[in-house]
């Protein structure tokens, strides 16, 4: 025998048995460990191996056996295996492809079943010490064995066995998924499965082959043989693993797709559960060996997992389980802009991702994706602000119930806030939204009556001190800044208030808001804006609303002054009666907004009316008078043609006006109505567009107008129609916010000149910062900052009023 | 053309017939109110004395209050007597 060339020199040869003698056991023995059937008596078997022991040649007999194995496998089983594996007149058809990698791994089991029963064999005689034999035990000896069948078959694998192990396991695991509907879906199910199929007569949804041909049972059988070869030859974990890997994984990404995307209302999280339950029981399907195998094969190989079948698959369960949180993650991150849209119907998307988020590390991932999403979807032109300020309190309450720490919500929203401070028109919008009139931001308004933040907050930080244990950090990602976790604001109000940093512009909006409102109402009811007030109140502080609740008072001394007067003229006898009802509302000037002034001459009857009522006031308030702004109002009047009457229309007082001065007389000319009423004549002509659209004028020619006594309603169809543009604008009566920081601004512009005079020229800081100093009057100036005055000092050039040169402004030289 | 006015809600302002603009103690508007008032007119009224000039009611009382000998008017010095 070849195995002569291993016996090292150190044994001693000379000794009482002769050669013969010593070779023949070694022969027996040899073979009695590589036979199949073992068939030399225990007593001979005890001989041979006492002799051998005593020749000190028993140890050699493992690393001999060893030895055979590998080169057995080297020079022939693994080749076999691998050309059995290639057979290509049987690779058609996906059933024989099966078969053809079962009867590899049959064969190859066949060729090494002795040498492992050998091995076994030679392990139990170590053990019980049988004619003086020791060694490592069966254990160390298969260990060592199987480590060389592995190195030597999978050393340089074939990409075929992966992709017929792939192909096969999708196979069953289809098998294996398929009966859900009908059956009770567990591990049991297979038996019983093809007979539905069968029935129905279609191709069987499990194996894909016409049902006469179904070969999932057999699938199922093959699929548990293999599982157990496998597991005997301890191939299971380096064969299987990737294949159930790639299996798995490629499921979980479909179903997330076909179930989950742009599905924001329903919760996955439990459906997922079950589900990968399921898949589990196909695992233990693959992993079964491990099970079977762990009671004669008492305790696992190392190298395998180490305990009962269980582990394995509570390894797998949470390998899935953290698969599926990021593979969800990933995809909502995605999605995160459009589920933040819908979002109060989005919830449960939300709390998904949630519990999937506190899984896996990809915070940092979600927020730069988020800021993307909101900077290339929202933050650009084209979106009206009140969209913008919706998605932004979407995102708020999405975001608050995403990351209770706020830290997500504040940095990525980041973006949004800086971009609504460019707009001009979010003050008014957000105001619109508290007050409940803007078509978009509804919710603002709810959300003001909800509470007030003062108590909202004071519960939370009751809640911070009662317990010190329940304090958490800070994420990671929090951005360091003064205002702490404590003070990091969820309240929607609040947060959209602290755009600007100041209340002050929010109360100044608001207040020019209300002053509209109130003015544009034709009775005293101020119900929802006392309510709206006390909210804000409750907000802000009573001081800031101070101005807005003298506004509500002055509405009802309106109407109480106005009752008062009504009483007394019905008092009158019937030819003192006056010629008009006339009604006012008696504003408190110097807590109302700055109103916009208009001249306007208003008919002699109205003068007339309104000195009566002044001196009717005078009388029920002493050394008190009033201050007519003829322009504002509303006023409700009929208009009788020849032909037609216009009933209980309500226009603004120019526009009643121009329609009284056209009673008097039926053709004016624009500038004789301009002379008449001192009214510009371009803002008159603008108005008489109420008329014609209502086909009471016309325009007979340039600049002259008449009444249309008698007129088709085709005709002012035509004419609606024509002018529809050039009606009226409904402009606000008080100055917008723009309009009142020039104001302001002009406020400086005499400083500016005095410095300038004085210092002759001054750079832009130089300016900012001497305007800090010397002008300190109040908020105006900390809230100017230098970029609004360069704005305004170039203004200033541009009207040659200043000159800028190398970085310095100065004044003009005069003359 | 029969042009009938069903209604004319106008809108006007009241204020002070005072020949000066602001409170001579408090410096605030007549039409607004003193800085302790919240609320201006019937709430903060104005009164006038015998020379003719004008103050809060609140403003004047308050510094006759803290005037120990001889109550005169603190813009003309003048003995200070309500204008009936």
């Amino acid at each position: 025998m070849e195995d002569v060339a291993m016996e090292p020199d150190s044994v001693d040869l000379s000794g009482p048995e002769p050669h013969h003698r010593v070779s023949a056991a070694w022969d027996a023995v040899t073979a009695e460990l590589v036979s199949a059937d073992p068939s030399m008596s225990d007593r001979d078997l005890s001989d041979a191996l006492a002799l051998l022991s005593r020749r000190g040649l028993s140890r050699l007999l493992g690393p001999w056996l060893l030895e055979t194995l590998q080169l057995r496998l080297s020079s022939s089983v693994v080749p076999e295996f691998w050309s059995g594996l290639h057979q290509p007149e049987n690779e058609l058809q996906e059933r024989d492809r099966a078969l053809v990698l079962l009867r590899a791994f049959r064969t190859l089991l066949d060729r090494l079943d002795p040498f492992l029963n050998g091995l076994q064999r030679l392990g139990t005689w170590q053990e019980e010490g049988r004619g003086g034999l020791s060694g490592p035990g069966p254990r160390g000896l298969r260990e060592r064995a199987f480590t060389s069948i592995r190195a030597l078959l999978l050393f340089s694998p074939v990409p075929v066995l992966q992709e017929r192990v792939l192909e096969f396991y999708s196979r069953t695991f289809s098998i294996y998924m398929k009966p859900q509907g009908g059956e009770e879906g567990g591990p049991a199910a297979p038996e019983g499965s093809d007979d539905p199929q069968a029935s129905e007569g279609g191709a069987c949804p499990g194996c894909g082959v016409p049902a006469p041909a179904c070969w999932c049972q057999e699938a199922m059988e093959l699929l548990q043989e293999l599982s157990q070869m496998l597991w005997r030859l301890q191939l299971l974990q380096w064969v299987s693993t990737e294949a159930v890997t790639s299996i798995l994984h490629r499921l979980i990404e479909q179903r997330m797709e076909q179930h989950c995307r742009g599905e924001y209302e329903r919760s996955f999280l439990l459906d997922f559960q079950e589900w990968l339950e399921l898949v589990l029981g196909w695992l233990s399907k693959v992993f079964i060996g491990e099970k079977d195998g762990d009671c004669d094969g008492d305790g696992a190989a190392p190298g395998g997992p180490g305990g009962p079948g269980s582990t394995v698959l509570k390894q797998w369960r949470c390998h899935m389980h953290q698969f599926f949180c990021k593979t969800y993650v990933s995809m909502r991150i995605e999605e995160l802009f459009s589920i933040i849209r819908d979002f109060p119907e989005s919830k449960a998307a939300i709390e998904d991702l949630k519990f999937c988020l506190e899984r896996t590390n990809q915070r940092q991932q979600l927020l730069s994706s988020l800021k993307s999403a909101f900077e290339s979807r929202l933050l650009h032109p084209g979106v009206h602000t009140s969209d913008i300020l919706t998605v932004y309190i979407s995102a708020i309450k999405a975001l608050r119930e995403l990351d209770p720490s706020m830290v997500i919500l504040h940095v990525a929203c980041q973006p949004i806030r800086k971009y609504l401070r460019t707009r001009h028109d979010t003050v008014r919008q957000i105001v619109a939204g508290l007050t409940g009139d803007s078509e978009g931001c509804s919710d603002l308004a709810a959300e003001l009556s909800r509470g007030d933040p003062v108590t909202l907050e004071m519960q939370d930080s009751d809640d911070e001190g009662a317990g010190p244990e329940d304090w958490t950090p800070d994420p990671t990602d929090a951005v360091p800044d003064k205002t702490g976790s404590k003070r990091r604001s969820s309240d929607i109000i609040s947060l959209l208030v602290s755009i600007y940093g100041s209340k002050d512009i929010f109360i100044d909006e608001y207040r020019a808001v209300l002053a509209d409102r109130l003015l544009h109402q034709l009775n005293y009811n101020t119900a929802r804006e006392i309510r709206n007030v006390e909210l804000l109140k409750l907000r802000f502080g009573d001081s800031h609303m101070h101005y807005c609740e003298v506004m509500l008072k002055d509405m009802a001394d309106s109407r109480r002054i106005n009752s008062n007067i009504r009483e007394e003229e019905q008092r009158l006898s019937e030819e003192e009666q006056p010629p008009l009802s006339l009604s006012a509302i008696i504003l408190s000037s110097e807590f109302w907004p700055s109103l916009k002034e208009e001249k306007l001459e208003l008919p002699p009857v109205v003068c007339q009316a309104m000195e009566a009522y002044t001196h009717r006031y005078e009388k029920l308030k002493a050394m008190r008078t009033l201050s007519w702004k003829p322009h504002l109002g509303s006023v409700t009047l009929n208009v009788e043609l020849e032909d037609r009457t216009l009933i209980d229309l309500t226009v603004s007082p120019i526009h009643a006006a121009i329609i009284l001065h056209f009673q008097d007389k039926s053709s004016w000319t624009l500038e004789e109505l301009s002379a008449q009423m001192g009214a510009p004549q371009e803002l008159l002509h603008r108005k008489l567009a109420l008329w014609q659209q209502h086909g009471v004028l016309r325009e007979e020619a340039p600049g002259r107008y008449c009444v249309v006594e008698t007129g088709s309603s085709g005709e002012r169809l035509e004419r609606g129609v024509m002018l529809i543009d050039s009606d009226e604008e409904r402009d606000s009566n008080t100055t917008t916010q723009s309009e009142q920081r020039e104001e302001k601004l002009q406020l400086f512009w005499a400083y500016i000149q005095a410095m300038l005079t004085n210092l002759d020229s001054m750079t832009l800081e130089r300016i900012h910062s001497m305007l800090r100093m010397f002008v300190a009057t109040g908020p105006v100036v900390t809230e100017m900052d230098v970029n609004e005055l360069e704005a305004f000092l170039q203004r200033k050039v541009r009207d040659h009023q200043l000159i800028q040169s190398a970085g310095v402004y100065r004044l003009p030289k005069s003359n | 053309m029969k042009v009938t006015i069903q209604q004319w809600n106008g809108v006007a302002s009241w204020l002070w017939v005072a020949n000066d603009e602001n409170c001579g103690i408090c410096r605030m508007s007549f039409n607004g109110c003193c800085p302790d008032c919240k609320v201006p007119g019937d709430d903060c009224p104005l009164v006038w004395g015998q020379c003719s000039h004008c103050f809060h009611m609140h403003c004047i009382l308050k510094w006759l209050n803290s005037q120990q000998v001889q109550q005169q008017c603190p813009m003309c010095r003048q003995e200070w007597k309500f204008k009936e």
